[in-house]
């Protein structure tokens, strides 16, 4: 019996040990919005001349795991023959002409400047503040029924200078 | 003249052939009694090798068949053979399905009770053995079917020496030690379903018996959570939006049914930071970033002096 109650023991003692958590270095929503940002290259034409060089996905505002996936993704896809290069600052980088700029929540409020400065140059704005879609970007991200899903402004993607593809309002909340 | 004749050798044939089946009876009987009779010197003398054949013979034999001692002595010799060859043998656990077979049925011939203790004796120590096997086929051999079937040989002999013997906190131990190791395993296996799923149906039955569990509700809740999480993080980049929506609809719904094993830890213990933490990574999972942010703030507030 003694011998039985040190063999629990050592069992409980064994196990009590395991340290089973969240996946504590891996972000979801990150995953979903890496994924997105790829599948909009796929749905827009950018102008000749940013046809040539890395392809740039520009974010604005902090988010180390969105940061992380895009590096991540860019070690392994291409946009057509262009390599991906991912850029991140926290204020707007006018050095920067970038295909696509993310706006983070934090940054939102750069919004029309950005507009304004990329109008025409064929860059596709992308945001995830509610309404932004409605005040400037092309692509906003909104959380539905815990999922996330996109607002396409088409309007604003042409006066981005982008040529736009039909299927993609099928697929997006259209604001216009 | 004739008649009496043929009577007369047909007489001795019968003679003959009596005597012949009288003397084969009488060598069989005490064949068979010295045969138990030198079981039980070989068991004395530890040699249950060769006790072995000897007792196979004698619970099948007429007159040794119905004798309690010969099932018990039986029972002795196996047990005893399982024993020789090691305390977490897996192998030889044929011999111990045979030993507590065998009192069983020497338990229900003895009607006076003349081996009640002795017979006991090894069911109680089988059960344990049943006990121990069942663990180390946890841990070596991750065979949870066999150990399952084990524990429940355990419990079964157990609840024969013992009827009111409160099962509970051993199946909460055995069940949440399985449910631990899968998950572990589950975790260290890229996230093998295979593991997971062996992973929630021990916690589940935890939940069965006791659905305040910490452990169990925290394991279970961190399990659905890393079963959604892992179908975000093995999908490619190049999913089309309809595949993407798709993922995502099945993320959501194995992080909701995270939640409220989560929230039943945190309901328990409000203090538990890993719940905390688990929350805000499933409410963030779920886009509702204001819950995120107060599981958060509250998990800051712990480590605040």
């Amino acid at each position: 019996m003694k011998k039985l109650i040190k063999y629990s023991l050592f069992i409980v003692l064994a196990f009590s040990s395991l340290s089973f958590q969240i996946q504590q270095n891996f972000d979801p929503n990150a995953k979903v919005k890496a994924v997105f940002l790829y599948n909009f290259t796929r749905y827009f034409e950018w102008p000749e001349k940013m046809k040539s060089g890395n392809f740039i996905i520009h974010i604005v505002g902090t988010n180390n795991s969105l940061s992380g996936e895009l590096n991540k993704m860019s070690a392994s896809k291409q946009v057509g023959n262009q390599k991906l290069e991912i850029k991140n600052s926290l204020a707007l980088d006018a050095s920067i002409q970038p295909h696509i700029i993310f706006l983070l929540n934090e940054s939102s409020e750069i919004l029309k400047e950005i507009s304004s400065k990329y109008k025409g140059k064929g860059t596709l704005i992308v945001t995830e503040k509610s309404g932004l879609a409605k005040s400037g970007s092309a692509i906003n991200f909104v959380a539905i029924d815990s999922k996330l899903k996109f607002e396409y402004s088409k309007a604003n993607a042409v006066k981005a200078g982008l040529k736009t593809s039909e299927e993609l309002k099928s697929l997006a909340i259209a604001v216009d | 003249m004739y008649k009496v004749l043929r009577v007369s050798k047909s007489y001795h044939y019968l003679k003959g052939f009596f005597s012949f089946l009288l003397v084969i009876f009488c060598h069989n009987y005490y064949a068979q009694s010295d045969l138990l009779f030198e079981a039980q010197r070989l068991c004395n003398e530890k040699k249950f090798d060769q006790a072995l054949p000897l007792v196979d013979k004698i619970i099948v034999h007429p007159e040794t068949k119905s004798d309690p001692a010969s099932w018990y002595t039986r029972s002795f010799t196996y047990f005893y053979i399982y024993k020789q060859a090691g305390q977490y043998n897996t192998s030889k656990i044929n011999e111990l399905d045979t030993a507590l077979v065998s009192c069983l049925k020497s338990m229900k011939l003895d009607t006076g009770n003349t081996y009640i203790n002795e017979n006991k004796s090894i069911i109680k120590n089988g059960a344990i053995y049943y006990y121990k096997v069942s663990t180390v086929l946890l841990q070596d051999s991750l065979n949870n079917i066999k150990s399952e079937k084990f524990y429940d040989n355990y419990k079964k002999y157990t609840a024969i020496i013992d009827p009111s013997f409160d099962f509970k906190p051993k199946d909460i131990n055995y069940y949440n030690t399985t449910g631990g190791i899968f998950a572990d395993m589950y975790m260290k296996n890229n996230f093998n379903q295979k593991y997971g799923d062996v992973a929630k149906y021990a916690l589940l039955k935890v939940l069965e018996i006791d659905n305040k569990n910490i452990s169990a509700n925290m394991n279970l809740g961190i399990l659905y959570y890393n079963q959604g999480a892992t179908l975000m993080r093995m999908m490619d980049y190049d999913v089309d939006l309809a595949q993407l929506d798709v993922i995502q609809e099945n993320a959501k719904k194995l992080f909701k049914q995270s939640l409220p094993f989560m929230i039943k830890v945190y309901s328990l213990d409000p203090k538990a930071e890993k719940a905390l933490e688990s929350l805000q990574g499933i409410y963030s999972a779920l886009f509702d970033e204001e819950k995120a942010n107060e599981f958060k703030q509250k998990k800051e507030a712990l480590n605040k002096p």
